[in-house]
């Protein structure tokens, strides 16, 4: 083992080329995640909303929709958008953007099944207690469904959050200078000591997913609820 | 600049033709060793004793908390590097066994590597969905059986092991599609599949369209397939599992 390919390149492989140059490196690898961690988020409410309160016809477009994009390699994504998006736009596109976007795409409709489920694991009870109470549907859903379902949904959030960590490895076959991508930099300016290199660069992905989940559990940690209303 | 332009000519659908057929080939691979091999860890995490179940278990995190990409370089440029020389040498020079009619021939080294990589991955993760499915299955029942004089590993291997497979089927037909999907990545070092011959095609004739496209197409219609196919199994025998 040989730390010293490390330590030579640890400015490198955390910061990319900033602040001289563009950000890249560990630094870019959190911010394409926190970017397309919250745009998947988002999407995902949206998506699953639409999924759980619509029916028949739009429901099935809907699923398919959703269907093919879970069905196609993250990697053709990422090529659609940087081929695509450039040319529906008619302007240059940063890769980083191309990037959060197919992420943010793929999230979104992974979360939207779970968002769906979540808010259809509620008893039809709920819906009719508010129905009858004279709230009309999205009333119920935002004051009476949402509030119980979304603590079910978290786990779900989390893990796709470290999966999208994951993923950003990917930008990687469109150049974008993310941890991975320098890493290989690094491996191919050196020419030795590619283990300890990718080692190295596994376990800071692998702190990266840990810290998530630690926070995730700890914020989302049951809090001892008042228990009026539970009769 | 047309979306669609002229249809790829013929040598470009070979192409992509040809790389398909490498994704599929090893899908299925991957997908066959990583099944034993899950099954392999989840009965030695079951019936290995304490050790044996944390050093599976740190295992199995180790590589579901890292990307795939970067475990794949660790296998091609690192594992390279780690090996004797010798080891090296003979992985990368060719070799034959000659099978009647048709030569079996070795692999190329990206091959390998990525084959290794998937097959760990994919594991891992069922790993984790057969053990699932082992805490799916009532307690009553390997109590029972250990009451009717049964050792541990016979519990496990025919009581849990085939309720725990039909309550985690689905899952693990949804991990087989994802090993389809994650196949795609061995492009980044050099293994000619699908997505790699998709960009291939792209370069040489500037269609991004039409080359992302029929990729596309053939990667849905494979993750489609294998799914109705286990959907199918699932329905067609719902308690014959357990009896297998």
């Amino acid at each position: 083992m040989n730390v010293s390919v490390i330590a030579d390149n640890l400015g490198y492989l955390l910061a990319g080329a900033w602040p001289d140059g563009p950000v890249g490196g560990l630094m870019l690898t959190m911010i394409l995640s926190a970017a397309s961690g919250l745009a998947s988020a988002f999407l995902g409410l949206v998506l699953g909303i639409a999924l759980a309160m619509s029916g028949g016809r739009t429901r099935r477009a809907l699923t398919l929709g959703l269907g093919l994009f879970r069905a196609v390699p993250i990697v053709m994504l990422i090529f659609w958008s940087y081929f695509l998006l450039p040319v529906l736009f008619g302007f240059a596109i940063p890769e980083t953007d191309t990037v959060v976007t197919a992420l943010s795409l793929v999230g979104g409709a992974y979360l939207s099944y779970a968002v769906a489920a979540g808010i259809e694991s509620i008893g039809r009870g709920q819906w009719e207690a508010g129905l009858a109470l004279g709230f009309g549907r999205w009333q119920v859903l935002r004051v009476i469904i949402l509030p119980r379902a979304l603590p079910a949904m978290a786990p779900s959030f989390v893990n796709q959050w470290t999966t999208l960590i994951k993923d950003t490895s990917l930008a990687y076959v469109i150049g974008v200078p993310e941890l991975s991508f320098v890493a290989t930099q690094v491996n191919n300016r050196a020419m030795v000591y590619p283990a300890e290199i990718f080692l190295f660069v596994g376990a800071v992905y692998g702190c990266l997913c840990l810290v998530v989940d630690r926070f995730a559990a700890l914020v989302a940690r049951p809090r001892r609820l008042p228990r009026a209303g539970r009769a | 600049m047309s979306l669609f332009g002229d249809l790829l000519a013929p040598r470009y659908l070979i192409w992509l033709l040809q790389g398909f057929g490498v994704t599929l080939a090893l899908s299925a691979a991957v997908c066959l060793a990583g099944t034993i091999l899950s099954l392999a860890l989840c009965c030695l995490r079951e019936t290995g004793g304490r050790l044996a179940e944390t050093g599976t278990a740190a295992c199995v995190g180790l590589i579901r908390n890292t990307p795939l990409l970067v475990q794949l370089f660790f296998w091609y440029f690192g594992a390279a590097a780690l090996m004797p020389a010798w080891l090296t040498a003979w992985l990368n020079s060719p070799h034959s066994l000659p099978l009647g009619p048709a030569d079996l021939r070795w692999p190329a080294y990206e091959t390998l590597a990525g084959f290794f990589g998937l097959t760990l991955y994919a594991a891992a993760y069922i790993a984790e969905e057969c053990r699932a499915g082992l805490n799916g299955v009532r307690p009553a029942q390997r109590e029972a059986a250990l009451a009717l004089g049964l050792t541990d590993f016979q519990v496990f291997r025919h009581i849990a092991l085939p309720q725990a497979l039909r309550i985690a089927w689905l899952p693990v037909v949804g991990q087989y599609l994802n090993t389809i999907k994650n196949t795609s990545l061995t492009m980044t070092i050099g293994l000619a599949e699908l997505s790699y011959a998709s960009r291939e095609v792209e370069t040489e004739t500037f269609q991004a369209f039409q080359a992302f496209g029929i990729a596309t197409l053939l990667y849905v219609g494979a993750v489609a397939a294998v799914e109705t196919a286990g959907h199918a199994i699932a329905r067609r025998d719902p308690a014959g599992a357990a009896r297998r």
